[in-house]
């Protein structure tokens, strides 16, 4: 059966130096959401602009509902796609006050009928102060929350959310990112959210598309992407953990230098023999006081729930483990930390 | 590989072709002048050369360069007064210097004439308190070249007053601070700080004095002085000889976009402005005391007194000292007429200049956003250019297509209108240009897709939007429309009289006091439009 949404071999360029090379994603029913998670400037705006149709593709082809929307050759104009687009910046129209732009969303003929009411939303989002003031009486968060709903109320048939709560203040974040999920999923709303913060893009998304250095490294699910990386590039986005240079030994062990035998599952396949480079991520290592393998702390970090100690193990290699933040004990820095041997890790991920 | 536009939609394609000719025939008059000149024979300039040229272009260059620096001076001066010191009436002055714009030159001129003539207005006053013998004595005796220089600069200072002290009002507090820091005295602080960091607003400035000043008609006509403009009147009007005409302008405007290119060459890679907004404060104004106070009120109090009172009384007690030649029947003709004009046109060149702001905006074509900034290039060209170009074009195109579409333009109403348009066109495309920059184009996307097409765009937001720029836009053209001269001189109707054309006729014909009562009506609705200005849309916010 044909996907819902898909794109397919698409060149995305908002200039010559800014452009994703044959890109292709999809989302597979109506009802999904998918999220685009990448570095700022990758250009993952671009990709909602094209899809939106306020930009033109070269290469490659969209389509929705079973029917193309853009191509090199074809283009199906904005206002008759059916597709709405919340952005990042304050796009709410600046001569009419926050109830008139709301009410306009709802006011869209759309084919798609869902149960989205405007008082449910201005409740839901913590609107209703709000809506006799104009834009520029209220925060660019406010403003981008108006948006969002301004966006819902248009009873899409596919919603493309840019950054929706980049600037909302975080105490507010979870609540209304729940509330939006619940609502989205409630009304089979499809949807193609872009965040750079991996923890919305893997709550949001059922899949989630990386993209970096121009193109799209890993289309997966959430947990595959953060677990099983196709490739060191996808690994190293995460940026928490660290690569160690090891030697394959068995079907299921690698030998370092320092830390012995790791055991594990590889997710690719090495020969005996190979020299690897295996990621190390904080929560692979577990604490035990008792241990023998230990390492002198150089640096530690509170995360709330946890602390990440870094140890160093050699002149140039720095190892993260995670703790829980109620263990019995906390540990300062020069202190020596153990680590539970032997060490077995999940997922071996190399390259 | 960049995302070329590419026309879809039949809505979409209208737009772009309308927009397209718009600009196309707003440029094309000019075009088609500078075109004509390049079959021109050598011999030809050979002969010009070593008769006429050279007078205009001494003429041309000492007025011109005598105008700018005299408005450099007045303007800078008075708009570093009011931006920086406390003294009586600066609040008044920082408005009421900008109704020097009410007065055209030609008008100054008839003023500063009529007052210093044997028997004018300052005889009379002399004579009251001396002698015949002594009196003749004192009376200065104004210089053409002397009177046209002070006419010109002491009503064009307000170019360079308006832009330069918004360009102070802006300046970072940071900067001068510095200077303060660094022990710069008051005086090291105004030429080494706050008059470089306005260079750009300053030279913007000194461009549009420039252009009005070579771009002057009346004044340098009424004065009897050889210019580039009066040259090509002449040529055209004595000597029916529009090759002349066409050259004589193709010179001038190859001398004005010399300059253009010459100022824009100049301020490359300059960057001026502190973009830092947040680190703008703003300026708290010094308190001047004793002769300090008194010199700062003294010299805006005459600034204002010599570019506004002065012509607007002189003009006054004309027409009541000489009530009888006021024909009331004409008086309502001529407000008709004018009124007439700037409606027609002003509607004329809003709608226009919006469509093509909302085409290249909507549209984002690069070939289209080009010709369009091309076509605002009318308000360089001298109206007397501008006219010429537009006999020249009519008959060109009579001549090659057997037609006699000539007579419909010149002499007659869509001729006038057709020249505003090409003159005025820019005021209102920037005006309009200027808001549409200030509105996010994500405002445009969003309404897209809401489902909004082109045209409900323009409907539902871009004219709620705009619509009190364009009471401004029309204020703007209202007040230029009332000052022109040249143009409404050449393409007018036969008869049709304006107030421009009559007072210049009559002061034409030495009958100076004559003029004073259509004068007078340029000034009271030149001042009335620019005070509903400065009331609605330039005051200072708090």
């Amino acid at each position: 059966m044909a996907n819902f949404f898909e794109v397919k071999n698409v060149t995305f360029s908002s200039s010559s130096e800014h452009m994703l090379i044959n890109v292709s994603f999809y989302i597979e029913k109506p009802g999904d959401i998918i999220s685009i998670l990448g570095p700022s400037g990758v250009g993952k705006t671009t990709i909602l602009r094209a899809i939106s149709g306020l930009e033109k593709i070269h290469e490659g082809e969209i389509r929705l509902n079973g029917r193309k929307i853009s191509s090199k050759n074809f283009f199906v104009e904005p206002e008759k796609r059916q597709i709405a687009l919340s952005f990042q910046d304050n796009s709410l129209f600046p001569h009419l006050n926050v109830k008139e732009n709301l009410i306009l969303g709802e006011k869209r003929k759309s084919k798609i009928k869902t149960k989205i009411k405007l008082n449910d939303c201005i409740n839901l989002f913590q609107l209703e102060s709000l809506l006799n003031k104009f834009p520029h009486e209220i925060s660019a968060g406010e403003a981008q929350r108006a948006s969002l709903v301004r966006s819902l109320l248009s009873n899409p048939s596919l919603l493309l959310l840019d950054e929706p709560f980049s600037n909302v203040d975080i105490g507010l974040k979870e609540k209304l990112q729940v509330n939006l999920k619940n609502l989205l999923r409630e009304n089979k709303i499809s949807t193609i959210i872009v965040t750079h913060n991996y923890e919305e893009a893997f709550y949001f998304g059922g899949k989630c598309c990386l993209f970096s250095n121009k193109k799209l490294i890993q289309f997966d699910n959430p947990y595959n992407i953060y677990h099983f990386p196709e490739s060191e590039e996808v690994a190293k986005f995460f940026n928490k953990g660290i690569f160690l240079n090891a030697k394959v030994v068995s079907s299921n062990e690698l030998m370092h230098d320092v830390l012995g035998i790791i055991k594990g599952k590889f997710i690719n396949k090495f020969k005996k023999g190979d020299t690897v480079k295996l990621l190390i991520q904080p929560e692979d290592l577990v604490h035990s006081d008792k241990s023998n393998l230990r390492f002198k702390i150089i640096d530690r970090r509170f995360l709330g729930t946890n602390f990440i100690y870094f140890l160093k193990i050699s002149n140039h290699e720095t190892l993260p483990v995670l703790v829980h933040s109620h263990h019995v004990h906390q540990h300062t820095i020069n202190e020596y930390f153990g680590i539970k041997t032997p060490i077995v890790i999940k997922h071996l991920v190399c390259f | 590989m960049l995302n070329k536009y590419k026309p879809f939609s039949f809505l979409d394609r209208s737009v772009y072709i309308f927009s397209f000719i718009i600009s196309f025939l707003i440029l094309v008059p000019i075009l088609g002048m500078i075109l004509g000149n390049f079959g021109i024979e050598y011999k030809y300039f050979e002969f010009f050369s070593q008769n006429e040229f050279s007078g205009y272009t001494k003429n041309s260059l000492l007025i011109f360069f005598s105008v700018l620096l005299i408005t450099f001076i007045i303007g800078t001066f008075s708009a570093y007064l009011v931006s920086f010191y406390e003294f009586p009436f600066v609040d008044f002055f920082k408005y009421s210097l900008l109704l020097s714009f009410a007065i055209p030159p030609y008008i100054f001129a008839y003023t500063l004439s009529g007052f210093f003539e044997n028997y004018g207005t300052f005889y009379s006053i002399l004579n009251y308190f001396f002698n015949e013998e002594l009196t003749n004595n004192i009376l200065p005796n104004i210089e053409p070249l002397f009177g046209s220089i002070i006419s010109l600069s002491l009503t064009l200072f307000g170019y360079i007053f308006i832009l330069t002290r918004s360009s102070f009002i802006n300046q970072s507090r940071n900067l001068i601070e510095v200077g303060k820091n660094l022990g710069f005295t008051n005086f090291d602080i105004f030429f080494k700080i706050i008059l470089p960091s306005a260079r750009p607003a300053i030279v913007v400035g000194l461009s549009l004095v420039g252009m009005e000043t070579l771009a002057d008609f009346g004044t340098v006509s009424f004065f009897g002085i050889s210019t580039f403009t009066t040259g090509i009147y002449n040529s055209w009007f004595i000597f029916d000889d529009l090759k002349t005409a066409n050259f004589l302008s193709f010179l001038l405007l190859f001398f004005i976009f010399s300059l253009f290119t010459l100022e824009s060459l100049s301020r490359k890679n300059l960057r001026f402005h502190n973009s830092l907004n947040s680190f703008r404060k703003k300026n708290e104004k010094i308190t001047l005391k004793g002769t300090k106070k008194i010199m700062a009120f003294l010299f805006c109090f005459m600034i204002f007194f010599i570019s506004f009172i002065f012509p607007l009384f002189q003009m006054i007690f004309w027409s009541f000292s000489f009530s009888n030649s006021i024909n009331f029947q004409e008086v309502i003709t001529l407000n008709l007429n004018s009124m007439k004009l700037i409606m027609l046109a002003s509607t004329i060149i809003i709608f226009l200049s919006f469509f093509v702001n909302f085409g290249t905006r909507v549209l984002k074509s690069n070939f289209l956003t080009f010709f369009s900034n091309l076509s605002i290039a009318g308000y360089a060209i001298p109206g007397i250019v501008i006219s010429v170009a537009i006999i020249s074009f009519f008959s060109s195109l009579d001549n090659l297509l057997n037609l006699n579409v000539k007579s419909y333009f010149v002499g007659s109403l869509a001729g006038l209108i057709f020249g505003y348009v090409i003159r005025f066109y820019s005021i209102s495309f920037n005006t309009i240009k200027t808001i549409y920059l200030k509105i996010n184009k994500t405002i445009d996307d969003s309404a897209l897709l809401l489902g909004f097409n082109k045209l409900k765009i323009l409907k539902k937001i871009h004219l709620p939007l705009l619509k009190s720029n364009f009471i401004f836009a029309f204020i703007l053209i209202a007040v230029e429309i009332i000052k022109e001269l040249p143009i409404t001189l050449i393409l007018r109707p036969f008869n049709y009289e304006t107030f421009s054309t009559k007072a210049f006729n009559m002061a034409s014909n030495d009958l100076i006091e004559a003029a004073s009562v259509p004068s007078l009506f340029i000034i009271l609705w030149s001042s009335l439009l620019i005070i509903l200005s400065i009331k609605f849309f330039l005051i200072d916010k708090k």
